[in-house]
Order: structure tokens, then C-alpha cells, then sequence
């Protein structure tokens, strides 16, 4: 989820063997199309056949589980599990931003109480945690950058987490979930700035 | 013909001498008529006119998303163009289509006399047709998921009709479920379960999937129908409502609602497959485990649709998680079983040469291209990171219902097209047809996924011009260009060879192996 694009790890090899199911799938059926050779399946081959299936499955969930929970683990860790209070800055975050999201467009404060519409500053590297709120209608949230989407209902605060990207420069901001008819324009710039933290 | 021994566990061959009903229908018998195929053939051809209009639809927006920055459509008359496209594709044209190809077939597979309470089916029909031009009239803008309180909070004065229009859409569906499980049912006191054909089995998914599922439907169109006009307010947070009551209502139909065409293209699948290799499917109690096991994850799936929300993580999400995941292996037994009854003897010429075989094939590769990709959208970290609500969402779903559940239609509409009108199709357009149909939807389906992959938002009317976007966005117009040519070229066929076609007399799909490996080799 780190990975911009997920070009690597996890979501590549995810990828990766989707298209290798979807490779011996396909071979399969030109094979029974085209093949000259005809070929009566044993029934307990599909039992295999199955066993294989739940294997992909379990692995599937083991390798998006863990990857999930170490996401959240780093949120849990910063101190403000509850909601009540104001936001601290946790140890384990270079910078905590809030964000009130409406239609149509994206606020940001820093602790410093900046307001900022369109963009937040952060500098290169950093772990950044987005306090995401909304009180109009629901929302997305999404960095294609940093490789994180979500969706977050009205009243209801959601925490997010991303590691800035090294290189200086503007990257988008925008919202995924159809939110009336202003959701296209509904964008706003992560701008990566300054010395590497 | 198939061989006896399918009618056991296959059923009878849907055959019947080929006859014009469509051209001895009057305006009178295709309104009112309760003669099962005459019902069957009502509910085709308005699914037909329904797919022509979401297709126009579908263009139009599409033109506007081919090159970035505004051109065409305003955000609201796109959004509306979107809201409809879906509406109609989905309640008006592939589920009815499908389940209609489903009446015709039904009776005759099942050995019954005809359909038992066609009656249901004719409310079924004319409820649809009031829900569409309810829905032409209030043209919302609110994606057909209509998420509160945005949809409450957009539209014109005529946009509750909307919401009544889901209501009837909701009420033909389980109307269209009692008439479908009713006829499994009859079936399997006749055949008893164990020798129920598997139209029989579609029949009876189908048929819980739909009374299960629509009461939701009904439900959340009322509450949004009075919460609209400010009686009441039970999904709107700001007046003390709550928008998961909303999610967690409207997904429990939304996920079967996935699967309603789905059942019946299966169905149907297994019963032409069998009429054109003439050779039984190759296991049918691996057909009738994954028909079940499908009908029970279908109910149980659906937060998948709004996680990775804050209120389905912890427990609800791990266990939504592992069953989404688990879909695989129904759907996988599925194309395991045809690919495996395709192999396991010659195919023969008749079939090669014939169209509905061609979009049968068709639909089997791309339930394969829609299907893989769930195994990254099942998964929560990679769903957190490029899948929800991107362009690989409907990526996922176009190649679903265009590539499987339109292309299994188009099979079944094909097959009965000598049925119907005691003429055959031109070959050679079908054959146009058919491969216009395949590249354009492969072309769109491939680009939709790189969209995805780039991180393309849903529902935009406007983008920024990267390259990544705009290059893919103008193919995939291309693709869907295509595949409006394909339906054009269909329906001058369905009219042109209904009465200038050639006559179709005896058996219109006649088993013949001519090709020359067949042949017996010339004495020298």
C-alpha cells in the first residue's frame, strides 16, 4: 500500500498471479478448443483442482490481513485510538494534517492551525497521517502516488497514513466516491517541499 | 440432437419446430397474451430496445470521456446519461433479457407443459416498462447506487420518481423470482432433485437469489422515496438518520443483485453447451455444487461493496475478506466443468460454424478475465490501495456482465432466433457481429483495467490530461464505438433475415461433423 502504483511486494505479486490464472485459464480453453488431442478429465482431478483454489485463497487472505493490520498497527500506535480530543502529534508521525473534506473540495489544517484549501505541505519523505472528516455526504479519499484510496461516511472520522514521496513536486489529491455533481473538481495537490526530513 | 442420456440430468433439448411467432403477433397477443413464449419474446425484444438506449447512452458520455476537459455534457445531464446508462443496463436489459431467454427455454428443458404462472411474468414485464418511463421522466443524476444524503441532496422536482422507479423495479424482480423458483420447484417434484436438469438448478438460484434479495431493494426505495419528500429520515445523518443502515439494506440486494443475470446465463450456458458438442456437461453434481454454493455466498458477501469502511473492519471485514475470496471457487468450477466438457471430446463443425457457439465461447474467456481480477478486489490491503472505487471496479464488472452475462444472451437470443421466427440469421453478420462484439469489449475491458491501475476515478465528466488517462480513455471509446456498430449490425439482422432469412425447417442446430479430419479418407 506504501508503493505508488504497487509496482512492487505485495501488490505485484498479487498481480502477478491473477494474470497467471487468468494465463492457464485461457490456455486451457484454446487447448480444448484447438487441441487435436481430446482428454477425458478425471473427477478427482477437480478435488485437486479445488485444494489448489482454497491455498490461493488462504494466502490471499494471510498476505492482506498482515499487511492491513501493520498499516493500522501504525495508527493504533500514535496515541489517539478514541477521537475525543485534539490532534496530538504521535511519535511515530512526522506530521499529522486534518482534513475536512465537503463538497466539493479538500481542507486542510496542520497543528499549527494553517488552513490550507488544495494543498498540503509536507516534505519529502515523511510519515504524514491525514485525520480525514466529512460532515456533507460521503467521500474518497486518494493519493494515486502513495497508493491509498478510501471511503469515509459523513460523521464518522477516518485516519490515514503515507509515507511523502522522495521526489519534490505536486502530486494529486482527489476523491473517488461520487459525490454530487461537483465530484470531478474535487481535487486538491500533496506538494512535497524542502529538505528530507 | 444430444444424445439420450442427457435428458436424465440435462434435461430435454429445448427444440421445437421452428415457427414464426413473431411475425403472427398482434399488438393485442404480444401486450396481453399469457403464452409463455410469447411473454418470453416481449421481455427480449423491450430488453433489446432497453440495451439499444443504455448503449445510446453509454456513447454519448463516452464521447465526452475521450479526450479530457469538458466538450459535450455538463457534470448534471452526464451524470444523468451515467445514472441511466446503468439503471437501464442492469434493470432493464441484461437481467430481464436473460431471465427471459430463461421462460422460453424453461418449460421445454423441464419437460413441463409451459410456464407455470405466466401470469407473474406478464406483471413482472409491465411493471418494468412503468419503472422505465418513471425513470426516463425523472432522469436522476445520482449513480444507480443513489448513496444518501448525496442523493438526497441533488436533483430536480421529479426526482422522487426516481426512487418509485426502483420500487417497481424491485417489485417485477420478485415477481419475476416467484415465477422462476415456482418452475424449479414443479420441476424437481417431477424429476426429483437428483435428475433436476441444471436449468432446473438455475432456476431455483435464481429464484431464491431474487425473493431473497429485492425485498432490500423495495425497503430502501420507500425509506428513500419518504426520507426525499422529508417525511421521515432514516438514512439522512444530518436530520439523525445513518447511512450504514442505508449501505448495509441496499447491498444486501446489491450483491445478489450481481449475480440475478448471472444465474440464468449459467443456465442457460449448460443447456446449449450439451445441445451443440451433443455429449452431456462433463459433471453435473460439480455444476450443482457450485450453483448452490454460489446462491449461498451471494447473501452473505455484499459489505465487500463498502469496505474498507471504519464500521466492516476487525471481524466483519476478515470474515467479508476470506468469503469474497472463497467466491472463487464456485465461479472457477463453473468454467472448470465447460472447459473439461469442451475437451473431452471432438467439437463438431456444426457447432464450430454456429454463432451462438461462438458467443458462448466468448463468454467463458472473459468470465475469466472479469473473474481473475477479484482475487486482488477481495483483498482488503489491495482494494486500500488502487481498487476501490478506480476504474477497476467497473473494469471488473463490464467484462462480467458485457463479456458473460450480454454475450451469454446474445447466445441464447440467437439460438432461438429460428424459434421465434422460423427463419435463420444471416451468418455472415452474425459472424460480424460476433467479432465486432468481442474485440470491442475486450478493447474496453483491457483499457478499463490500466485505467484502474492508474488510479482513474469513477464518475468524473471531466479529467486532468496526464497521459495515462487520456491515451487509454480515447481506446477505450474506440472499444465501445465498436461495440454500438456490433448492435446495429445485429438488429438490422434480427429484422432483415425475420423475414427475407432463410427458411428454417426440421433442426436448426443438427449435430454434423463435415470437416475434412472427420471426413473418411478418399480411397486411393
Amino acid at each position: 500500500m506504501e508503493n505508488a502504483l504497487g509496482a512492487s511486494g505485495y501488490t505485484a505479486t498479487m498481480m502477478a498471479l491473477v494474470f497467471i490464472v487468468l494465463g492457464l485459464g485461457i490456455a486451457a480453453l484454446f487447448a480444448a478448443l484447438y487441441l487435436p488431442a481430446r482428454w477425458k478429465l478425471k473427477y478427482r482431478m477437480e478435488f485437486l483442482f479445488v485444494g489448489l483454489l482454497v491455498l490461493m485463497v488462504w494466502y490471499a487472505d494471510r498476505e492482506s490481513t498482515a499487511m492491513y493490520k501493520q498499516y493500522q498497527g501504525e495508527i493504533a500506535k500514535a496515541g489517539f485510538v478514541d477521537a475525543e480530543g485534539e490532534a496530538r502529534e504521535g511519535d511515530n508521525f512526522d506530521r499529522v494534517i486534518k482534513v475536512v473534506a465537503f463538497q466539493w473540495g479538500f481542507a486542510f489544517l496542520t497543528d499549527e492551525d494553517e488552513i490550507s484549501r488544495n494543498a498540503a505541505v509536507v516534505k519529502p519523505g515523511e510519515k504524514v497521517l491525514f485525520r480525514i472528516f466529512a460532515n456533507d455526504v460521503i467521500h474518497g479519499f486518494n493519493i494515486p502516488a502513495v497508493g491509498i484510496t478510501a471511503e469515509f461516511d459523513p460523521g464518522v472520522e477516518r485516519d490515514l497514513w503515507i509515507t511523502a514521496p522522495r521526489e519534490p513536486g505536486k502530486y494529486l489529491i482527489q476523491c473517488l466516491n461520487y459525490c454530487g455533481v461537483g465530484h470531478a473538481q474535487m481535487k486538491a495537490w500533496l506538494v512535497v517541499e524542502g529538505e528530507e526530513a | 440432437m444430444a444424445s439420450p442420456h442427457d435428458t436424465v440430468r440435462m434435461g430435454e433439448t429445448p427444440h421445437w419446430e421452428p415457427e414464426d411467432h413473431i411475425g403472427t403477433m398482434s399488438l393485442k397477443t404480444l401486450l396481453f397474451s399469457h403464452d409463455y413464449r410469447h411473454i418470453a419474446i416481449k421481455g427480449m425484444l423491450t430488453s433489446i430496445v432497453m440495451l439499444g438506449l443504455g448503449g445510446l447512452m453509454a456513447l454519448l458520455f463516452r464521447t465526452e470521456l475521450a479526450m479530457p476537459d469538458i466538450q459535450f455534457f455538463d457534470a448534471r445531464p452526464y451524470m444523468s446519461l451515467m445514472t441511466l446508462h446503468g439503471m437501464f443496463m442492469v434493470f432493464g436489459f441484461i437481467i430481464p433479457l436473460v431471465v427471459s431467454v430463461m421462460y422460453f427455454m424453461m418449460p421445454k428443458v423441464l419437460g413441463m407443459d409451459g410456464l407455470l404462472w405466466a401470469k407473474g411474468a406478464q406483471w413482472s414485464w409491465w411493471t418494468l416498462v412503468v419503472a422505465a418511463v418513471l425513470l426516463i421522466i425523472s432522469r436522476p443524476d445520482f449513480t444507480w447506487t443513489f448513496y444518501p444524503p448525496m442523493s438526497l441532496r441533488v436533483g430536480g422536482p421529479l426526482l422522487g420518481l426516481g426512487f418509485l422507479a426502483v420500487l417497481l423495479v424491485a417489485i417485477s424482480e420478485f415477481l419475476a423470482g416467484m415465477v422462476l423458483l415456482r418452475n424449479g420447484l414443479a420441476a424437481a417434484k417431477k424429476t426429483g432433485w437428483r435428475k433436476l436438469p441444471l436449468m432446473g438448478w438455475g432456476a431455483v438460484s435464481e429464484g431464491i437469489l431474487l425473493i431473497g434479495s429485492t425485498p432490500a431493494l423495495g425497503l430502501v426505495a420507500v425509506f428513500m422515496f419518504t426520507d426525499w419528500m422529508q417525511w421521515s429520515a432514516v438514512y439522512d445523518p444530518a436530520r439523525g438518520g445513518n447511512v450504514m443502515t442505508f449501505m448495509f439494506t441496499f447491498w444486501f440486494y446489491g450483491h445478489p443483485a450481481v449475480y440475478l443475470p448471472l444465474m440464468p446465463a449459467i443456465a442457460v450456458l449448460y443447456t446449449l453447451l450439451p445441445r451443440y458438442l451433443g455429449r452431456p456437461i462433463w459433471s453435473y453434481w460439480s455444476a450443482v455444487t457450485a450453483f448452490s454454493i454460489l446462491t449461498v455466498l451471494a447473501f452473505v458477501v455484499y459489505p465487500h461493496h463498502f469496505q474498507p469502511a471504519e464500521s466492516v473492519s476487525g471481524l466483519i471485514g476478515r470474515a467479508t475478506q476470506i468469503l469474497t475470496l472463497l467466491i472463487f471457487v464456485p465461479s472457477t468450477l463453473h468454467v472448470f466443468n465447460w472447459i473439461a466438457t469442451l475437451w473431452f471430446d471432438t467439437i463438431p463443425a456444426s457447432a464450430k460454424r454456429a454463432v451462438p457457439f461462438k458467443f458462448i465461447v466468448a463468454s467463458i474467456f472473459f468470465l475469466m478475465v472479469g473473474g481473475v481480477t477479484a482475487y486482488v478486489n477481495a483483498q482488503i490491503a489491495t482494494d486500500s490501495d488502487f481498487v476501490h472505487n478506480t476504474y477497476f471496479v467497473p473494469a471488473h464488472f463490464h467484462a462480467m456482465f458485457v463479456g458473460f452475462m450480454a454475450n451469454m444472451a446474445m447466445a441464447g437470443v440467437y439460438y432461438l432466433y429460428p424459434y421465434m421466427t422460423g427463419r435463420m440469421y444471416s451468418q455472415g453478420l452474425g459472424n460480424t457481429h460476433f467479432w465486432f462484439w468481442q474485440i470491442g469489449i475486450f478493447v474496453k475491458v483491457t483499457m478499463m483495467y490500466w485505467l484502474g491501475y492508474a488510479y482513474f476515478p469513477r464518475w468524473v465528466v471531466d479529467y486532468l490530461p496526464l497521459k495515462e488517462w487520456a491515451m487509454p480513455q480515447l481506446i477505450l471509446t474506440g472499444g465501445a464505438y465498436l461495440i454500438g456498430l456490433g448492435f446495429i449490425l445485429f438488429v438490422f439482422n434480427f429484422m432483415w433475415s425475420a423475414s427475407r432469412g432463410k427458411a428454417a425447417t426440421g433442426d436448426p442446430w443438427a449435430i454434423s461433423d463435415d470437416s475434412p479430419a472427420a471426413a473418411p479418407a478418399p480411397a486411393e
